[in-house]
């Protein structure tokens, strides 16, 4: 079942002689389930593939479907709401909201729409995750390891069609970024999430069962590994 | 640095500096009307003492000639010497002194008396007058607060001035923490960055500090001008102010304003430059908490925004605590004193204007004149426009009241038992109280003995039996009853009257009648000395006995009542003509109840634009604090709105959760201060012994409800403004930020 799909997927930045193209001409089929990898060097627009998929930026071209949306015709209300429910997005930098709980934190999405947690499926994501004994912490009273595994759980938390992690392993040790891939990979198996990995790290990426790669804006390679 | 980083920075970024400009121009507008303020209440009381005492700085007090005075004269420092022909009489010369040089007044005047042979004790200094100059001599010890005063209100204005705006510069600096790490990474100095924060903080407050001195300085003139308005010259001992200024009060205020702003600037300049490059490129300046909070009350209002604004207000406590403070403080102020203001007015209304509205018109106070050989009363009561007019006078006695004579109502309370012992004495044949005597014109006194229906007749007194129960402390609702026992009258009932001080001295004066019923007179009987028994009677009858008792006062007073409904216009000429009858050979003053109650109306009203605008005051230091803090924190909050943006929050969620800080702000002041004010207002209505209904009736409800919206549609504004700034948000962009952690 095909979950997210980009028809020539164009974004360009600037205007005039000062334009620089992200992203030229993409074209993507994921389907559920899959645990894809996006590599590609610095400045080969995989982030800005990222930001279009989770619906926070705007191609300047071309058509993407997610779960059956089409994220070019969202409004900005509309992009919130399929942020909040359709897609989950685990940043480099965790992205957590500092002044809230851990616990808080967590159910923000679901907090946002007023709705209680499935407290059977709470309890099984935090404790896979590990972070059962520090829901009542605050994000600035945890190791990066811990926030990035709170951010991993309030992805999860809607169960998304799709959940996006950018560089999730980038500001982590060796052991923690372990740690991590073991969570999605345990994630994608166990929940059947769809997931697709940013990284420039291409020992991480091979966790991964399909490998792309991404330069100048372009797809040069889209690799199954298994 | 400047050059090459803030003169670009602080051109390109004028918004995010607007705070900061805000905030130099509301300190320096309060702190040059603070002192221009100061300068022409200054001048005012100058002016005054000019006025009252006279302008001169030292006088001497002798015998002395012409040539004494050319000696004077020519003292060196002496600027002239006059000889006060008021104060001088055939035996001594009063000869003021003025100075060139004020400060050796001290020392210069004692040489000039040694001169012309008049010993020191002859010599009399204006204290009050040098004191404004502040020269001081020590045997001077009246406290002299003017300046003191100023100082110390300078103080506090310049410390919570810098309170408010040393966040504002922090909020702004802080936004830039990141960039200036970066600086300190390539080798900036932190002597360089705090140079370069506190140049861009001078180049950003020199046209507010310019521009606020002089609307302060228009601001305090046009204060000056509205008390001219309000106050008038019609209140005894103010004169019309005449508003100036000083270029020393203009260079004094721009040293203070400078100095208020360069602290403030400097505090949050100095933290910054401290920190290390990597504490300053990792610090977002986004709002966070040290310990978990939670927001239980207002997350049930407004749900899960409402619980993300509690937790915001939280941790900008430290940033918005001045403007907690002062709008708690100008709400509280502003309520109590609309209150306070209105229980007074109606209180003064009741007790005297509306109680003495049908009994006096115009009161004239006749000095040194005795109501028995007064012989203007019939050219008086000619005057046209007149209805009725009484001459009295008071005199003070004492009377003895034995055991037997208590009533049985006052013996109810406790008899004398709860007397004050300065006011009755316990002897052995009784109690001696005190006996006011109301001297009236025999005219006025057999008016008097027909209205309370007894016949009509000049040889004996009427007494007004009447005690309050002094156990009810309620001034307001008092219970009388009888004083004396069954009183008789006749031939046989008489009171004896005792000179005060002197109780073996007595006169014994038949008593007509024992009532309750007093003469129209604006009188007030018995309100400190419960036990007073109060004697009227005529003036032929005090001819007779005033050698025995005395203890008369030595002014008389007429109490003129005009036609019903008189003008004030009316009323002006019924007093002008009373002045007319009696200057020529009286010295009077006289008080006309109209115009006392404009007066009356005037002074509240100067009083309530004095401490309203004090309140303003206060309250615009809030809102001040609230804008420079909304107008400073855009970047941050930018920030914390694309994260929630990130994680699924919608634009109207977000301004849901804006409008929640906002609400809070502004509603928290008047949570906090209206069940004080309740309280506060309960107790004086309590101490008042005033009914809640009554003062509902006329509860300042309106001024408090604009005070209390003009504060919510400040906030409002503050957050729309920042609102309009924060909502622009490019999340992609905000993302790409690495520092967003």
């Amino acid at each position: 079942m095909e979950i997210l799909k980009c028809e020539g997927v164009r974004k360009v930045y600037g205007s005039g002689g000062n334009q620089v193209t992200a992203l030229n001409g993409i074209e993507l089929s994921v389907s559920k389930g899959e645990f894809v990898a996006i590599v590609g060097a610095s400045g080969s627009g995989k982030s800005t593939l990222l930001h279009i998929l989770g619906s926070v930026d705007k191609p300047t071209e071309g058509k993407v479907m997610i779960d059956g949306t089409d994220l070019s015709k969202l409004n900005q209300t509309e992009a919130a709401i399929f942020r909040r429910r359709k897609v989950g997005i685990v940043y480099q930098f965790y992205n957590l909201i500092p002044t809230l709980t851990v616990r808080k934190n967590i159910l923000m999405p679901l907090a946002l729409d007023k709705k209680k947690p499935n407290q059977e499926y709470f309890e099984k994501v935090v404790n896979s995750l590990g972070i059962a004994e520090k829901l009542d912490a605050l994000p600035s009273q945890l190791s990066g390891g811990q926030q990035q595994r709170v951010a991993i759980a309030r992805s999860l938390i809607y169960r998304p069609a799709l959940l996006l992690a950018d560089e999730p392993t980038g500001n982590l040790d060796q052991k923690n970024s372990k740690e991590i891939i073991d969570m999605l990979k345990l994630s994608n198996r166990n929940l059947e999430q769809t997931i697709l990995l940013i990284t420039h790290d291409e020992k991480v990426a091979l966790e991964a069962e399909r490998i792309i790669t991404v330069e100048d804006g372009c797809i040069i390679s889209d690799e199954r590994r298994r | 640095m400047w050059k090459d980083y803030s003169a670009d920075f602080l051109k390109n970024n004028r918004s995010s500096s607007l705070s900061v400009r805000i905030a130099a121009f509301i300190s320096a507008l309060l702190l040059s009307l603070l002192c221009g303020l100061f300068y022409n209440a200054w001048k005012y009381e100058v002016e005054r003492i000019q006025q009252e005492e006279g302008g001169w700085h030292s006088r001497i007090l002798g015998e002395f000639g012409e040539e004494d005075i050319e000696t004077v004269k020519n003292f060196a420092n002496v600027k002239d010497a006059l000889v006060n022909k008021k104060g001088s009489d055939s035996t001594e010369l009063v000869l003021d002194i003025y100075f060139d040089d004020m400060d050796s007044v001290f020392s210069d005047t004692p040489h000039i008396a040694q001169q012309i042979r008049v010993p020191s004790e002859k010599i009399v200094y204006n204290y009050e007058l040098l004191a404004m100059y502040l020269v001081r001599d020590s045997s001077d010890t009246a406290p002299r607060l003017l300046f003191p005063m100023f100082i110390l209100i300078t103080l506090g204005a310049s410390f919570s001035l810098i309170v408010i705006i040393h966040n504002s510069f922090a909020v702004s600096m802080n936004a830039r923490i990141h960039q200036f790490g970066i600086f300190s990474s390539i080798g900036a100095t932190p002597k360089q960055i705090k140079t370069c924060l506190l140049q861009e903080a001078a180049a950003l407050c020199t046209v507010p500090i310019l521009a606020g001195n002089l609307l302060g300085i228009a601001g305090s003139m046009g204060l000056m001008q509205l008390s001219n308005i309000l106050l008038g010259s019609d209140i005894p001992g103010r004169h019309e102010v005449v508003p100036g200024y000083h270029p020393l009060v203009l260079v004094l205020t721009l040293l203070v304003s400078v100095l208020t702003i360069w602290i403030s600037a400097w505090l949050p300049a100095r933290n910054l430059s401290k920190l290390t490059p990597l504490q300053a490129i990792r610090n977002t300046g986004e709002l966070q908490l040290k310990r978990r909070k939670n927001s239980h009350f207002l997350s049930l209002l407004f749900g899960v925004e409402g619980e993300l604004a509690g937790n915001a207000l939280k941790a900008q406590r430290k940033a918005l605590r001045t403007a907690s403070l002062s709008l708690i403080s100008a709400l509280m102020a502003f309520m109590v004193m609309q209150c306070f203001f209105t229980l007074s007015r109606i209180s003064t209304r009741e007790t005297y204007f509306e109680r003495y509205q049908e009994v006096w018109d115009v009161m004239v106070t006749v000095k040194d004149a005795d109501v028995d050989t007064f012989e203007e009363m019939e050219r008086i009561q000619g005057i046209n426009g007149l209805e009725n007019a009484v001459i009295y006078q008071k005199a003070m006695a004492k009377r003895m009241i034995t055991g037997e004579e208590i009533s049985e109502e006052m013996k109810s309370f406790g008899g004398f038992s709860h007397a004050p012992g300065n006011y009755v004495t316990q002897t052995d044949g009784g109690w001696l109280v005190d006996a006011p005597i109301i001297i009236l014109d025999d005219n006025s006194f057999l008016a008097y003995c027909e209205q309370i229906g007894i016949a009509q007749q000049l040889h004996g007194a009427v007494i007004l039996n009447q005690i309050r129960d002094v156990t009810n402390p309620d001034f307001r609702h008092p219970d009388f009853m009888p004083y004396i026992k069954a009183p008789g009258t006749g031939e046989n009932a008489a009171s004896i009257l005792r000179q005060s001080g002197n109780e073996e001295m007595t006169a014994r004066i038949p008593v007509l009648a024992y009532t309750e019923k007093v003469p129209v007179l604006r009188e007030e009987y018995a309100t400190l000395n419960y036990y007073e028994l109060v004697h009227f009677i005529p003036a032929a009858l005090w001819k007779e006995i005033k050698g025995q008792i005395g203890g008369v006062e030595k002014d008389s007073y007429i109490r003129v009542l005009g036609k019903e409904n008189a003008s004030l216009e009316e009323l002006n000429m019924l007093q002008d003509e009373l002045g007319q009858i009696l200057s020529g050979k009286y010295t009077i003053e006289s008080e006309n109840r109209i115009r006392e109650y404009e007066i009356n109306n005037k002074q509240i009203q100067g009083m309530m634009a004095i401490f309203g605008g004090f309140c303003i005051l206060l309250a615009i230091i809030g809102i001040g604090n609230v804008f420079s803090n909304t107008l400073g924190f855009v970047r941050q909050r930018k920030r914390e709105f694309a994260r929630y943006m990130s994680i699924g929050m919608t634009p109207k969620e977000l301004r849901k959760m804006f409008c929640t800080e906002a609400l809070v702000i502004a509603g928290k002041p008047i949570l906090i201060s209206l069940p004080l004010v309740i309280i506060a207002t309960g107790y004086m209505l309590k101490a008042s012994y005033m009914g809640v209904g009554e003062f509902m009736a006329e509860a300042p409800v309106t001024p408090i409800l604009l005070f209390m919206l003009a504060i919510l549609g400040s906030v409002a504004l503050a957050y729309y403004l920042a609102w309009r700034n924060v909502r622009k948000i490019s999340l992609a962009e905000v993302l790409r930020d690495d520092t967003m952690m």
